[in-house]
């Protein structure tokens, strides 16, 4: 029965699709080390939190020792908490606004990338249809973009809606397309003898069984959707992350700089961390 | 053949279930099956018996419409195999289960298929039962991957069992379980079989396995995989496990090993044959 298509693989030589591993394990298993540190650092599970102390550390001892030529270029762990604490209010507006772009963009190309993806790639002619223009189009990088889609579309918002729709629809679909095709053939075998339709076997077989696919696709997604956001800002933002650090670079005011890079890296890695929450409750049957 | 192997025909109308017709099946050219030529009578239960690659999981793939043969015809009840239907069910080794549904939901998807005229509650209470026939009741919300091996295949069967079909095929449903479990899913399966009464073709490997269960037996040899022997079972049922320690039953376990080792030992003779002749030439 060809209602399924068979097995084909959108190979797309990217970077983008190179993340795309199935994910081996959800179980962490307490292993013993290779290279054990000396007990003096040993405190378990605390290695990350030492890690990043050692670098405040370092910071502080640079921002002193190169005090002379001025503090605020290179300004010190103290100052920038400091500075990060009064811009906090100016901060979460600015994440507001950045949100009010990203997460329509976000949701609309992972909709669309997983769609598209599990269709072509569980159909070998939309998939000879679709792959050349994908080889094509996808290892552009989508910041070129920026530039002529802000001259092109009619506001701001328009415009780096688009760029971060183009940076995370390409991961998204080529995991999809990539982890469907490669649908392990008893699951097809299953499917076929229940008689499931092709939307039944699609959203009830493919979709779940291409999930780890699809969780790594928006990984690298979320990723691009913030350099994409940031970097649109900082062409012609009026609000929004990327703008706050342009703005005060402008205006020479580093510390508020450094603590907007800062906060930003936080912002980044809380989504990150959220994605992950969500991804290990909707993988919760992998073994 | 000793009058002891001869017993009445499976079913008093006799009607065919399973009809394979002159079937040869290949692989990229290299021939999987050929003349294949095998009937099974409507409620009979018929194991195929062989060693690895002989190719009786490609049979039993064919006859589940999961692949079509290159040459020759298989019916069912009647009607030419095109494709997978739910009029055969299927029972694989392992992964019958979507691992990411429950047990319930798992019969439940297949229901929705197999009694589309039933509404959601229905259905939820029909898997139910189900699992409560395999010994499953306790288990009916729970995800495949915390089940054993044996819990599986037991869901597998109930799976099966729901659909209602009067084929069911099984692919060596109890290859990777331990021999205590094997024996007790040994007997759900029989139990299954029995009522309602349905056509069964049973993959394996094992020789008691095959004896125990079977009508007939239908031993292949490999390279390429055909039909070397057909034996019918003259035990009575129901069956016990009393039934290993029979002296009839050594015999007959005897016999097959004979007839695979006759056919492996024609084999190697025929090969090295082909290859005298080459160096001849």
């Amino acid at each position: 029965m060809a209602a399924f298509g068979s097995e084909t693989n959108l190979a797309v030589s990217s970077t983008l699709s190179a993340a795309a591993q199935l994910p081996t394990t959800n179980r962490t298993r307490p292993r013993s080390p290779d290279f054990p540190l000396p007990k003096a650092l040993r405190i378990q599970g605390k290695e990350g939190i030492l890690f990043i102390a050692g670098i405040i550390l370092l910071w502080q001892f640079v921002s002193t020792a190169i005090h002379f030529s001025g503090k605020y270029l290179f300004p010190s762990p103290v100052l920038t908490a400091r500075t990060l604490w009064a811009s906090l209010p100016e901060l979460l507006l600015g994440t507001g606004y950045s949100f009010l772009i990203l997460l329509p963009s976000l949701v609309f190309a992972i909709l669309l990338g997983v769609a598209w993806g599990l269709v072509v790639g569980t159909t070998p002619a939309l998939n000879r249809m679709f792959s050349p223009f994908a080889r094509f189009a996808s290892p552009v990088p989508p910041t070129i973009y920026i530039p002529y889609a802000i001259a092109l579309l009619p506001t701001f918002r328009t415009a780096a809606g688009f760029v971060v729709f183009i940076g995370v629809f390409w991961p998204v679909f080529l995991n999809t397309a990539n982890g469907a095709g490669a649908l392990p053939q008893h699951y097809r075998d299953n499917a076929r003898i229940l008689g499931l339709e092709k939307t039944e076997y699609l959203r009830r077989v493919v979709f779940p069984a291409t999930l780890p696919y699809i969780f790594s696709g928006i990984s690298v997604g979320l990723v691009f959707a913030f350099i994409m956001l940031t970097v649109a800002e900082l062409f012609g933002a009026s609000n929004g992350l990327g703008r706050f650090v342009q703005l005060y670079a402008d205006y020479a005011d580093y510390p508020r700089m450094v603590a907007g890079i800062l906060y930003t890296g936080v912002v980044v890695w809380i989504s990150m961390e959220v994605l992950e929450r969500i991804k290990k409750r909707a993988l919760f049957w992998l073994k | 053949m000793s009058a002891a192997f001869v017993s009445e025909p499976a079913t008093p109308q006799g009607r065919l279930g399973i009809e394979v017709q002159a079937l040869q099946f290949a692989y990229n050219d290299a021939p999987v099956l050929v003349d294949i030529n095998l009937n099974v009578a409507e409620g009979e239960f018929v194991c195929l018996l062989g060693p690895s690659g002989c190719g009786k999981t490609t049979l039993l793939r064919l006859i589940a419409g999961l692949d079509l043969p290159a040459t020759g015809a298989i019916f069912c009840n009647g009607s030419a195999i095109q494709g997978p239907s739910l009029e055969r069910g299927v029972v694989f080794q392992n992964y019958s289960l979507f691992p990411w549904l429950t047990l319930a939901q798992n019969i439940e998807l297949a229901l929705s298929k197999s009694h589309p005229q039933h509404d959601k509650h229905w259905r939820h209470k029909y898997a139910e039962d189900c699992l409560a026939r395999v010994g499953l009741a306790e288990s009916a919300s729970q995800y495949p991957s915390l089940l054993s091996g044996g819990m599986q295949q037991r869901g597998a069967i109930a799976r099966a069992l729901a659909l209602g079909s009067p084929v069911l095929l099984m692919d060596e449903p109890f290859g990777a379980l331990d021999p205590i479990n094997r024996a007790k899913l040994q007997d759900v399966v029989l139990e299954v079989w029995a009522k309602p009464r349905k056509t069964v073709v049973f993959v394996t490997h094992d020789v008691e396995e095959a004896l125990y269960l079977a009508d007939r037996v239908v031993m292949l040899g490999s390279s390429p995989g055909r039909i070397i022997q057909e034996i019918v079972v003259p035990f009575g049922r129901p069956r016990s496990r009393q039934l290993f320690k029979s002296r009839e039953f050594g015999v007959l376990c005897e016999r097959i090993d004979e007839h695979f080792r006759e056919d492996i030992l024609q084999r190697i003779e025929a090969d090295s044959g082909i290859d005298a002749y080459r160096e001849v030439n």
